[in-house]
């Protein structure tokens, strides 16, 4: 019962066949003792990822078992062959013209619109727009108050405008793009956007499928097309389609083709296809391998037809195409709470005036009616009205809509539109890192999230893959155990073997693309053939290499005319290494069709049929094939994991080669390396006719097809003989151990989480020095919920005493560091099974807490989930998910940040991913670096708009109070406006972008300063508080000193308007200049500008006539006052915080401030040694 | 030998050719100081010399400026007279209000200014008012400059209500502002003998040549259901009605001056100079006051000792600050950049190690 719950569980990163990853894409899982089922959705990313609870029975899922579905027929779409006007009579199919363009010139307009006004941002400013239109309220000018909207949207507007141009630019190249299709039994050229469901296509090599189509025949006469799927999933690699037997022997053009395809509603799985298919009265069924999807190219055929089932844009890739899915990041998240706060001090702020306008009106109410300067009496008409005044209590309220209106800007809308330019500018500027391109892929790093830039710089916690992340996923064999004997020793390659093996066909050398090491001793062996009993089950282990698998062999021409390669296709990395392991020792796969395989043994050609194949599932681990040999004997070939092998291997034939072979697969993976076990067995004629017929019936079932089907492949897979068992080295990429070392440095916590078997896991965490020898570990593999609880009880004790003992060392010893508790937690898939999602949870954390690595071994790609989820769940610490695999996808996208690796295995890890990139090691720039610039740069830029349009509101708002409360400004209204769009933006998203506290090479050379994300030393409450409270004395200072110095003098509104704005302007802009690290051309340009800007714009508007101010600038700059008063203001202003941040620096310097001093006066003698120790994660040398 | 070397150098070629194409495929980013961040920079960092060197700097400068600002504006001669209370005659002290607003009571008022110090020309004559909120927000929308401007704008008075326009058409200068404008009057003389009150070029030179417009004449001003102030001379067209101007650049605070004229002789010391007031002007209804101001004038304006005692307040605390600083380096020093205060290389206890 428990076992075999755990063999569920087991990931597929031990995988070896084909499917492993399409096995992995949606995994069912069914956990013991409870009877709910649980569901993984990879493939739908713009819905929630994880989903709990009992199936749904919508046709999204993406499930194995679809195929123990009957199709409904109102579930179904029937496609008539041939005949599409039959075909979509009834329903209504799309055509195959795809629309990818958002709007059309009519709709472009409401719809943009209507999609703009989703953020609440601008709904904010819509209504403080509106509100001024109404004349009661009419504080600017009409055309003043739409101006920031209108440039906002506007803006928007115009690159949405572009990038739906482009769009509907690449449609219409993409849909007349021409097709040969059948009309009137003639093939003709069609234009894509002409082709409809039903017709029938022929697809040459090289072109592009211009629809989901359902093979029919192909030039191959066993009818097997390749298709190379990289636009789809990113997968270079070929994969195989087959077209059915019954179809294949028709010509389109002389044959009469009619039929009906059943076929389930289009959906987004590109990995699933259920139908079944009418031809000549017979039912046959159609599954993934039968169609062909849109986007793919065909290769290495030299035609397909097919029939159209899904078009435009219901076909698969369509379907597929959503962006990331989003994350807000945690800085923003903070942001929004202190955001909240400024609204209530905004409403503070209007209640004041309102109240104190109120009292005012009250007081001399009896006033109102001759004062001069209000005249609330009309006595120009006969009649003496009021005068636009609607009563005391109105008045209150309008005096509240008007104070809004104009301390809008105390909310700082621009600081959205600000982050955003900032986050794109930090993204140019992570995508062009030489440091972070990686030159065996060829790929840059990718920002796929824009919103979480900063969130790089707090990470806490990093989980990990370790398949294709921490290891290149590059399998190389290494050695193999055949017949309980080991060959490992193909360590040192000879020199006459340096061409390694080739065969010569019509004078041709064939030889395989890549070279493997070779054991020369088991080389001897298998050259001298079959005649040895040693010899024989060397060649019978070889011949399951090359025979048990999915690998496609490619020859492809080489520089040198006379040689050719075979490239070896597969899916699976895993088989590719045998494969190339088997031909280099002489068993060389040359042809792959449906129905047989040609294989090169030892120079000779034999051809084999394949009879049958079970591919490989994750529930049963292991695949077969049957062989069909020359001399008529049938035999059947299984490869699988260990675990899966031994519970179908013959226990009583052969006990020793059995025992030896579990040595040595004990020993290998010790070793690190990916294991297999192979094994074959003789099928009597009896066997393989019963086996035939069943196999027969499973594989044409409409009901529970797959689960038939694995039934007929378990009734075979028994009694197993053991051959051997191979070792694969999946190497640790570059650079891993050293990119470790620092992340941990750096106070993150680096966990593992892998399908691999412990051993293999331990091995990898030793060899990538994730686990050392002075740590203890701990390790818990229990089968049942009660020793789960033990085990954890036991290892909580035992790591408390752990942590203990350091600490007294600490204290007597006072050398050893802190923190450090040597103590490693292992824990396998089985375990969690039970920890998970139960109260064993808390302790679980507790205890993986105390401990400084985890590793977790045996995780399903759900569990991975789960253990992120643990972690987020009780902290508030960010985490990071890494890793390259389907596998891993559920984790990225739970975790705070996702990062895909884009390596050997597919895109989908990368898909669902914030960032992307290419080697693990990038992962210390990507943190270290620039995760702690973006975070610092980001915190610095938000508490600086927060102080920049708070001091500018509250210099108006001290105004107001020497206004009788009636909200005039003496800033002019084009000013207030302007501030934040011209004055002050620029140089924030400069500084945002461009500034940087510390070098590269300090961060990297110091991985601890990234604590200082970690501690949110760059933006918290406190900072906040504390700079509110200088945004107070700033304002107060640059509105009092002016006052005060012209008090009871003919200074007028607008003079002493256009000083209160230069002194803001530049106080924030010196403000901003005191806090800039780095001084560059570009940040000298953008403060000293800005401050010229406000000059030349406050010029500019006093120079209208028509405008109120009209040569205010000029005749107040003639003044010797005004300069007085500028210096005053800037000088008193400023001290205050120039004081504290001195004291600050001297007295409590934060590890950053002390590097930069390092940095400052100590470069030239240190750098050299950096140089050295930094060259392993960064492999480029640095100009 | 050919063949040799014809096929190396075609292997060659072959060799350069496909590099070339693996470079132009090659999705490297291209290495510049721009996209690496490594752009050339200027690192300042706030060590002792620095911060002790500006608080010094600012000091010195700071305290001889505002000695200078103090100097200047010691050195104004300034006579202030409030005569809104006094200006009344006893008899309606207790309702200042009905003095004022009755149209034949005798407004006129004589002040005694006694001269405290040697007036040199030119002698600036003010108003003063307080408590006068000409920065209201209903007070200062109620004006159009397109009207002021140009004949062409006289009908643009959408902004000017309630003095917008009579029966007999748009009143020019409308508005709030232009209607409430100042109407006392003053006449000096010095033993007996008038002083030449010159009354032009008081207002910006701005104002007269493009503000107000030279072909624009006073139209149905002050004849409305209640006068706010003076009338203007409708002869004269806006640009040459200088006390107008004046008034139109609405103060920014509620205790303002504005210029009335200048007195273009020396005033010797101790000397009275003997004001007649016409006191028009109601200020009664909201307890305005009105005083009359003579001032000389300085490179700074007027007498003001606020910014002169800002300077030496600010000049002195960075001085200060700067003795601080310098005490405070001395008493408890921290060498710059030294790793031994990084926080993971002190030990638990806190002591460097």
């Amino acid at each position: 019962m428990d076992s075999e719950s755990i063999e569920t569980f087991y990931s597929a990163e031990s995988a070896l066949s084909s499917s492993s990853r399409r096995s992995n894409f949606s995994i069912r899982s069914k956990a013991s003792g409870r009877n709910s089922i649980r569901e993984v959705n990879f493939g739908d990313l713009g819905s929630k990822a994880v989903r709990y609870g009992s199936r749904g029975a919508d046709s999204e899922t993406y499930s194995l078992n679809m195929s123990q579905k009957e199709i409904n027929d109102e579930d179904a779409r029937l496609v008539h062959i041939n005949d599409p006007v039959q075909t979509n009579e009834r329903f209504e199919f799309s055509g195959n013209s795809i629309r990818t363009g958002k709007y059309s010139i009519l709709t472009f307009l409401p719809r943009n619109l209507f999609e703009q006004f989703h953020r609440v941002a601008y709904i904010y400013f819509l209504v403080i727009a509106v509100l001024n239109q109404l004349p009661q309220l009419a504080v600017f000018g009409r055309g003043v108050s739409i101006l920031p909207l209108a440039f906002v949207l506007l803006v928007t507007a115009v690159k949405d405008a572009y990038e739906d141009y482009r769009r509907h630019r690449s449609d219409r190249i993409e849909n007349n793009r021409l097709a040969s299709v059948l009309v009137n039994d003639q093939f003709q050229q069609k234009k894509w956007k002409n082709i409809e469901v039903g017709e029938i296509i022929k697809i040459y090599a090289n072109e592009t499928i211009p629809c989901d189509m359902v093979l029919f025949s192909t030039s191959d006469p066993t009818g097997v097309a390749y298709v190379q799927t990289i636009n789809l999933d990113g997968e270079s690699n070929l994969k195989t389609r087959y077209a059915k037997q019954e179809t294949l022997v028709k010509i389109p053009e002389k044959d009469k083709l009619d039929g009906l395809i059943k076929c389930e509603k289009p959906n987004r799985n590109i990995y699933g296809f259920q139908a079944n298919m009418e031809v000549d009265g017979k039912r046959l069924s159609l599954g993934p391998s039968n169609i062909i999807l849109r986007g793919c190219e065909l290769k290495n055929t030299a035609w397909a037809v097919g029939v159209a089932v899904y078009a435009g844009r219901e076909t698969k890739v369509m379907l597929n195409s959503s962006g990331a899915p989003s994350k807000r990041s945690r800085l923003e998240t903070h942001m929004n709470l202190e955001i909240i706060f400024l609204s209530l001090f905004l409403i503070a702020l209007c209640t004041v005036v309102s109240v104190c306008a109120a009292v005012w009106l009250r007081r001399h109410r009896d006033e109102l009616d001759y004062l001069p300067f209000y005249r609330r009496k009309n006595f120009s008409d006969d009649g003496e009205e009021n005068y636009n005044y609607s009563g005391w209590g109105l008045e209150i309220c309008f005096t509240f809509l008007m104070s809004v209106i104009v301390f809008q800007v105390m909310i700082p809308i621009s600081l959205y539109i600000s982050m955003e330019l900032v986050r794109v500018g930090q993204a140019y500027f992570m995508v062009r890192d030489t440091q972070m391109y990686d030159e065996s892929s060829n790929s840059r790093f990718q920002c796929r999230a824009l919103n979480i830039n900063e969130d790089l710089g707090q990470i806490k916690y990093v989980f990990s893959d370790k398949t294709g992340t921490l290891t290149e996923n590059k399998m190389e064999f290494q050695c193999a155990s055949i017949w309980g004997v080991d060959y490992s020793g193909g360590k040192a390659i000879s020199l006459d073997q340096k061409d390694g093996y080739f065969v010569k066909v019509d004078g041709k050398v064939l030889r395989p693309k890549m070279k493997v090491k070779t054991d020369p001793e088991l080389l001897q062996l298998a050259r001298n053939g079959k005649e040895t009993e040693e010899g024989s089950h060397v060649h019978d282990f070889f011949l399951a290499l090359a025979a048990c698998n999915t690998i496609v062999p490619l020859i492809i021409d080489s520089h040198d005319p006379n040689v050719k390669l075979i490239d070896y296709q597969g899916e699976s990395p895993d088989e590719q290494a045998l494969v190339y392991a088997a031909a280099s020792y002489g068993f060389m796969l040359i042809e792959r069709t449906s129905g047989h395989i040609m294989i090169d043994i030892q120079g000779e050609r034999r051809r084999f049929n394949v009879l049958g194949l079970h591919e490989f599932d994750s529930d049963r681990k292991r695949m077969s094939v049957i062989l069909g040999f020359p001399d008529k004997s049938v035999k059947v070939f299984v490869k699988g994991a260990d675990t899966s092998m031994f519970s179908v291997v013959d226990r009583y034939m052969n006990k020793n080669v059995i025992r030896t072979t579990e040595a040595h697969l004990y020993s290998y993976s010790s070793l690190g390396l990916r294991t297999l076990v192979v094994g074959m067995r003789d099928l009597s004629t009896s066997e393989f006719e019963e086996w035939h017929s069943a196999f027969e019936v499973a594989s044409t079932a409409l009901m529970g097809r797959a689960s038939l089907l694995r039934k007929v492949a378990s009734n075979i897979e028994n009694n197993l003989c053991i051959l051997g068992a191979s070792g694969i080295e999946d190497k640790l990429q570059q650079g891993v151990p050293e990119a470790i070392e620092s992340l941990r440095t750096a106070g993150i916590k680096v966990w593992v989480l892998t399908g691999d078997k412990q051993e293999t896991a331990i091995s990898i965490g030793y060899s990538s020095k994730l686990l050392t020898s002075k740590m203890t570990q701990i390790i818990i593999n229990s089968r049942s919920k009660e020793s789960c609880r033990k085990s954890l009880e036991d290892a909580v004790i035992m790591s408390k005493k752990l942590t203990t003992i350091s600490d007294t060392t600490n204290d007597t010893g006072g050398t050893s560091r802190a923190g450090l508790t040597p103590a490693a937690l292992i824990i396998d898939g089985t375990s969690l099974v039970y920890i998970l999602d139960s109260e064993l949870e808390e302790s679980l954390f507790q205890l993986a807490c105390d401990c400084s690595v985890v590793l977790c071994c045996r995780v399903a790609p759900l569990q991975k989930a789960g253990i992120v989820a643990l972690v987020k769940k009780r902290t508030a610490d960010m985490t990071l998910a890494i890793g390259d695999g389907a596998n891993d996808v559920s984790m990225i996208q739970m975790a705070d940040v996702g990062v895909g690796i884009s390596g050997q295995e597919g895109r989908q890890a990368v898909m669902a991913s914030d960032f992307a990139m290419g080697q693990f090691r990038f992962l210390v720039p990507l943190l270290l670096v620039h995760g702690h610039w973006n975070y610092q740069r980001m915190g610095y830029m938000v508490l600086y708009n927060f102080y920049r349009n708070a001091v500018f509101v509250l210099v108006l708002f001290w105004y107001v109070l020497f206004t009788c409360f009636s909200l005039t400004t003496a800033i002019t209204e084009w000013s207030s406006v302007l501030y934040s769009i011209i004055y002050t933006s620029l140089p924030t998203i400069v500084i945002g972008i461009l500034d940087k506290d510390l070098s590269r090479r300090s961060l990297l050379k110091y991985p601890q300063l990234y604590g200082a994300g970690q501690r949110q030393e760059c933006y918290n409450k406190k900072l906040f508080w504390i700079t509110m409270i200088d945004t107070l004395w700033q304002s107060a200072v640059a509105f009092f000193i002016p006052l005060l110095a012209y008090w009871s003098s003919t200074i007028d509104a607008s003079s002493i308007g256009d000083l209160w704005t230069l002194a803001v302007v530049i106080l924030v802009n010196l403000h901003l200049a005191m806090d800039v690290m780095r001084w560059n051309w570009l940040t000298h340009a953008a403060i000293w500008g800005s401050i010229i800007a406000t000059f030349i714009c406050v010029i500019i508007i006093d120079s209208l006539p028509f405008l109120v101010g009209y040569w205010a600038i000029f005749e107040i700059a003639k003044t010797g006052l005004f300069w007085l008063c500028l210096l005053a203001i800037i000088v008193a202003a400023l001290i205050p915080r120039f004081v504290v941040k001195v004291l600050y620096q001297l007295y409590v310097p934060s590890d950053v401030q002390i590097v930069r001093e390092t940095e400052k006066f100590q470069t030239q003698t240190e750098s050299g040694a950096v140089e050295i120790e930094l060259s392993s994660i960064l492999d480029t040398p640095r100009r | 030998m050919d063949a040799n070397g014809a096929t190396t150098s075609s292997a060659a070629g072959g060799g350069s050719n496909s590099k070339s194409s693996a470079k132009k495929n090659s999705r490297k980013p291209k290495y510049s100081r721009f996209t690496q961040q490594e752009l050339p920079a200027c690192k300042p960092v706030l060590t002792p010399g620095l911060v002790i060197t500006t608080f010094t700097i600012i000091g010195i400068i700071f305290i001889p400026l505002g000695l200078v600002s103090l100097s200047a504006s010691e050195h104004v001669v300034e006579i202030v007279d409030r005569y809104d209370d006094s200006c009344v005659p006893p008899n309606y002290s207790n309702d200042k209000l009905k003095f004022i607003q009755t149209a034949d009571t005798n407004k006129s008022c004589v002040r005694i200014l006694s001269v405290p110090k040697l007036m040199k020309k030119p002698i600036y004559i003010y108003y003063q008012l307080d408590n006068y909120y000409q920065n209201h927000r209903r007070y200062v929308k109620s004006r159009s400059d397109q009207q002021l401007r140009s004949k062409s704008g006289e009908k643009d008075v959408s902004d000017c209500s309630p003095e917008d326009r009579t029966k007999n058409g748009p009143i020019v200068p409308c508005g709030l502002v232009a209607w409430s404008l100042f109407n006392d009057t003053y006449g000096f003389s010095l033993d007996s003998k008038t002083i030449r009150v010159n009354k032009h070029d008081i207002a910006w030179k701005s104002d007269k040549d493009h503000k107000f417009g030279n072909d624009v004449y006073p139209k149905n001003f002050q004849t409305g259901g209640l006068i706010g102030g003076a009338k203007l001379n409708s002869s004269l067209p806006l640009s040459e009605q200088e006390a107008l101007m004046v008034w139109m650049r609405t103060a920014a605070l509620p205790t303002f001056r504005k210029l009335y004229g200048k007195i273009e002789e020396d005033l010797p010391a101790n000397k009275k100079i003997q004001v007649v007031i016409q006191n028009n002007y109601n200020t009664y209804s909201f307890g305005g006051k009105k005083k009359l101001v003579l001032s000389t004038t300085s490179w700074m304006g007027g007498k003001n000792d606020f910014l002169g005692i800002a300077y030496i307040v600010v000049g002195g605390l960075c001085l200060f600050l700067a003795v601080f600083f310098i005490l405070l380096y001395v008493i408890k020093p921290r060498p710059l950049g030294d790793p031994s205060y990084l926080s993971w290389n002190k030990s638990p206890s806190g002591q460097p190690n």
